[in-house]
């Protein structure tokens, strides 16, 4: 295995006054293309589509957080057109709030692959997400009344993120040191300055190069019949 | 990270027009932006929240005097291909 190549990011924190938000995006080149989109906005209303290019992106979750208000959702497209396009979401109706969008690009990946959600938990939020091939990514994202301050994949490794007010508090972004993690179970932490905080996690998977499937998910088995 | 400039004006049905008009990376920049924005559109979208929702407010309400105001609050990582010019001076805009 080998991990996936992180690619261009766009982030943003508008209030759309709209019953959808458009933003440029620049997919990098290369094979085996994947983006992902994240969003967090007020739960006044719902994403319905999400499209880059023209093209209709896959909708992994969406979640009502109704303590927090609050609606998360996460968008993926695989093998997406290259260059600058743009990345649409629709409502079903008006966002008159601030939301919280987040976009990267990856090449080198063999899709998505597991993913779990955890609503408001008293801080620190730990949790754990089964890795279910070697290297991959995790991407994360929480919200919280309170100041989200960590994001740690794995659990005692902070990573960067980007913080977004949505009339709540944002963590969108955190992802995964360039090496991956092997696969099984990997422990991670959110944390907020005190009282709760939610915990979405996200695996990206990088291509097989054995010669198997990219995304059966039964890569390791098919390599050890091949030897 | 780079700041992507935004100017904001009324759109049709009451809606919000946005676009992309520059980048900057000065952070003095992109403050004077958004605090110019929270104190104009921001607040005014914050304090009429609900009656826009309910459509009792309309947001042309708030363009009666002001053609378009800026917000920068889009960060990329690259602008390659998205054409836009840097932004140096706020009197740019």
């Amino acid at each position: 295995m080998a991990s996936p190549t992180k690619g261009n990011t766009t982030s943003a924190n508008p209030t759309p006054a709209n019953n959808f938000y458009q933003f440029n995006h620049n997919q990098n080149s290369g094979s085996d293309r994947l983006l992902v989109f994240q969003l967090t906005m007020a739960n006044t209303t719902y994403p319905t589509t999400a499209t880059y290019g023209g093209q209709t992106m896959t909708r992994l979750y969406t979640t009502n957080r109704g303590g927090l208000s609050q609606r998360m959702a996460f968008y993926y497209l695989v093998d997406p057109p290259t260059g600058v396009n743009a990345l649409r979401v629709n409502f079903n109706a008006n966002q008159w709030n601030p939301i919280s969008i987040h976009s990267r690009s990856f090449t080198d990946s063999g899709g998505i692959g597991n993913h779990s959600l955890t609503g408001g938990s008293a801080t620190p939020n730990t949790r754990t997400l089964t890795i279910s091939q070697d290297d991959s990514l995790i991407l994360m994202t929480s919200c919280s009344v309170n100041q989200v301050l960590t994001q740690q994949i794995p659990t005692g490794s902070n990573k960067s993120f980007i913080t977004h007010n949505t009339n709540r508090q944002v963590a969108t972004g955190a992802i995964s040191s360039n090496s991956g993690h092997s696969a099984g179970s990997v422990s991670l932490r959110s944390t907020a300055t005190w009282g709760s905080v939610t915990l979405d996690r996200i695996e990206i998977k990088g291509v097989d190069n054995s010669g198997g499937s990219t995304n059966s998910g039964n890569e390791d088995f098919f390599s050890v019949l091949t030897f | 990270m780079i700041s992507i400039v935004s100017k904001i004006e009324l759109g049709v049905n009451n809606t919000l027009l946005l676009t992309d008009v520059g980048y900057t990376t000065d952070v003095n920049i992109i403050s004077d932006i958004n605090q110019s924005y929270d104190n104009t559109l921001g607040i005014f979208i914050a304090q009429n929240r609900t009656k826009l929702e309910s459509g009792e407010t309309l947001i042309s309400s708030f363009f009666v005097d002001v053609d378009y105001v800026n917000e920068a609050r889009i960060q990329v990582d690259t602008i390659e291909g998205l054409g836009l010019i840097e932004i140096i001076n706020i009197n740019q805009l």
